[in-house]
């Protein structure tokens, strides 16, 4: 049995236990009139019953997938003539490779073939041979395990048995089980970029990257070919993301808050009940979309406009990513505003109006200084957002590594050059490609130092009610 | 021991409000309301109450759970604008001004009749800038010594400033409950009201903190006037000249406090205060 078919018959044979388990514990108890005997409810012990049938056979055969390739290819490779073994590392692969390919195509027959053709045509049918065994020795053990457990479980049912303490303790496994997978996997691209980048920092001096002003990342693939010598300044990158951000940010967070305030106390129900899912669509358009809006409408009429006030305005600028940026971020920025202006008790805001305060009055004195971390969560959001926006910078803002502020000109942003950098047919070994993984770095590093600073600011500055 | 049965004659109605007993005018009225009619959208919640608050006395406001109370506290300075669906009508008075005149504006209202809540609210903010609030937003004082004048004055009034004194720039929210409800007391004496609403003010309370507010009530009544919302009989009892009781909506009877509680006229008044229904 193939392994997606096993995992059905575990949760089919999980299921019957549950089942079973019940009408085993009701028996245990002497009849359904004297269930109220058990320690813990029929229920209970049929779904700690499903528990122990489904788990430990899952984790063996998840065990079993791990290895059986790598056990599989040793048993065929010790099979195989010794000077076919003693073949160098990438060869022996290949071999191998074609033994697994003619493998697909079914046995091969031994008749009239030649010496060197008969020694693959026996390791293939030997590698067939192989994986059908381990398939039914793995469908033989995962059955087995199945029922042994249940057999186990079930054989330990009394009238004081905890199922239910021990059907909480674990789900408590599974539910930390869960949230050790985020946990996991943020460490494992931490680490992963981390590698990468020491190789890339053992090429190119870090104080080159990080202080730089030049960006040129073509580098020659061959002796002989003509390419620039590579630059790998990372400050014009920086520079050009910290514009395109601020330009977003000016758009976003006063146009944001000023719809969260109106929306949350000003807005009839009617109008809110209008108002906020069109911004929510707003905050659902993929920014594929908002990208060539930005280069197709907004750049043009940027330029335009430019152009008729005597300004020079380059056809792809920080402006128009900027502002289309700004525009896609105002959702985010005004739904969390709101929640956190109307997470704010009701009793403050009355009690500031019943001693003749305006609505104006008491919204900057009383509700915004208490909904305050909730806003400066919200703009960090929208921050981190903007900074690992791709999609708009690439179509909009162009991939010109200059280092300017002037808003009018054509900008490139930390996502943009991975982009470039890992796009197309790449080895993975050279400073060009390590590159990128250390853009990632520091764009990692300077998200955390932004979240860090913002929790401190919110510390200090929050005013707290309860 | 609650007699249940009884409770559910009365509540179908079998003992009927034709009109409000008792009295409901003051010589000296600081506010006065006639058939008055509040609306939640269809829902009827004050159904043609007529009553006077007299200056410088405590009128109390009793009845049982929704029988609208609270509801009539909050009209009389406005607060009910905040709910979309609320709509007010008849005539209130304060001073003779109508209050729901066209041109009135409920922020000025508001300062003239201030309102201490049923749950301590004070700011998230510093005791001093807690009381400062309202004088700073009125306008009330034009520099730094006038301003902790007011503030000063308005704790003391609030008999909080001997416990505080030595931690003004302290959070309000770190007070006890029953200071911050004080607290709130002097936030309110601060802009200099008129008339002071107090709904269920001691409700969150222990019953010392209750005493030391009922105290002051009574000291706050020389220079206000006040209307209180209480489920605590007791409590209208100790504190109250006037007393309104009230059931489903209507204002069932009103009088001075001591013929209410000692010689009640209508009938729900008295299976009321004898604790057989509410």
């Amino acid at each position: 049995m193939s392994s997606s078919t096993l995992i059905f018959a575990i949760l089919f044979l999980a299921l019957f236990s549950y089942w079973f388990g019940i009408q085993k514990a009701v028996k245990v108890a002497g009849g359904l009139g004297k269930v109220k005997h058990l320690a813990s409810l029929p229920r209970q012990f049929g779904m700690l019953t499903g528990f122990w049938c489904g788990i430990p056979a899952l984790l063996v055969l998840l065990i079993w997938s791990v290895f059986e390739a790598n056990v599989v290819e040793s048993l065929l490779i010790s099979t195989l003539p010794e000077q076919v073994q003693n073949l160098p590392g990438s060869e022996l692969g290949l071999y191998l490779n074609d033994i697994k390919v003619m493998a697909g195509s079914g046995i091969v027959s031994l008749d009239g073939l030649a010496d060197d053709k008969l020694v693959t045509a026996q390791a293939v049918n030997y590698y067939i041979q192989t994986n059908q065994n381990a398939s039914w020795l793995k469908t033989a053990l995962i059955i087995v395990i199945a029922l042994a457990s249940v057999a186990y479980v079930v054989s330990r049912f009394s009238l004081d048995f905890r199922a239910r303490n021990q059907l909480e303790s674990i789900i408590r496994w599974i539910l930390m089980a869960s949230s050790a997978i985020a946990v996991l996997t943020t460490l494992g691209i931490v680490l992963s970029v981390l590698f990468e980048s020491i190789q890339f920092f053992s090429s190119v001096p870090p104080w080159e990257f990080l202080f730089g002003t030049q960006w040129s990342p073509q580098i020659a693939m061959r002796s002989d070919q003509v390419a620039g010598s590579g630059a790998f300044g990372a400050v014009p990158l920086f520079a050009g993301t910290l514009l395109i951000t601020l330009i977003a940010m000016t758009i976003s967070v006063p146009v944001g808050l000023m719809t969260a305030i109106y929306l949350s106390q000003y807005a009839s129900a009617k109008m809110r009940s209008f108002a906020k899912p069109m911004l929510e669509i707003l905050a659902g358009v993929p920014t594929v979309v908002y990208g060539f809006f930005a280069a197709l409408t907004v750049a043009p009429f940027i330029r335009d406009a430019g152009e008729w006030m005597g300004l020079s305005v380059a056809s792809e600028s920080a402006l128009a990513a900027g502002i289309v940026m700004g525009v896609m971020i105002i959702p985010f920025v005004s739904s969390l505003s709101d929640d956190a202006i109307n997470a704010v008790p009701t009793p403050l805001k009355e009690g500031s109006l019943g001693m003749g305060a305006t609505p104006s009055e008491t919204i900057k004195l009383v509700l915004l200084p208490a909904a305050i971390p909730g806003i400066v969560g919200a703009i960090l959001l929208a921050v981190s957002r903007a900074i690992g926006e791709t999609m708009i910078v690439v179509m909009a803002a162009g991939m010109a590594a200059n280092l300017t502020a002037n808003p009018l000109e054509s900008v490139t942003t930390v996502t943009v050059q991975i982009v470039t950098l890992l796009t197309g047919d790449q080895e993975f070994d050279t400073p060009k490609t390590l590159a990128a993984f250390a853009l990632g770095l520091m764009l990692f590093i300077t998200t955390l130092a932004l979240n860090i600073i913002a929790l401190k600011v919110v510390r200090k500055y929050r005013e707290q009610y309860d | 021991m609650i007699d249940l049965s009884s409770s559910e004659s009365l509540v179908s109605d079998e003992i009927k409000i034709k009109e409000t007993v008792g009295d409901i005018f003051a010589d000296d009225a600081k506010m006065s309301m006639r058939n008055v009619n509040v609306f939640y959208d269809e829902k009827q919640a004050i159904k043609n109450v007529s009553l006077d608050l007299a200056r410088n006395q405590v009128t109390a406001l009793i009845g049982p759970s929704g029988c609208g109370k609270s509801t009539f506290l909050r009209c009389l300075n406005r607060m009910n604008d905040t709910i979309p669906i609320c709509r007010v009508e008849g005539e209130l008075k304060l001073e003779g001004d109508n209050i729901y005149a066209k041109n009135l504006d409920p922020v000025l209202l508001r300062a003239r009749v201030g309102m201490v809540f049923q749950k301590p609210n004070p700011f998230p903010k510093s005791i001093y800038d807690n009381v400062a609030y309202g004088p700073k937003i009125h306008g009330l004082a034009t520099n730094k010594a006038e301003l902790d004048e007011i503030v000063v004055s308005s704790l003391q009034k609030a008999g909080l400033f001997n416990e505080v004194k030595d931690r003004l720039e302290a959070p309000g929210t770190g007070l006890s409950g029953g200071q911050q409800q004080r607290l709130c007391i002097a936030r309110t004496i601060a802009v200099s009201p008129e008339v002071i609403l107090m709904d269920e003010p001691a409700s969150a309370l222990d019953p010392i903190a209750t005493a030391v507010i009922e105290e002051l009530i009574d000291e706050l009544k020389e220079k206000y006037t006040i209307a209180i919302v209480t489920h605590s009989m007791q409590q209208a009892a100790r504190v109250s000249q006037t007393t309104a009781y009230f059931h489903m909506g209507q204002l069932v009877e009103m009088g001075k406090t001591d013929q209410i509680f000692t010689n009640p006229t209508h009938e729900l008044t008295e299976n009321y205060i004898t604790g057989r229904f509410g």
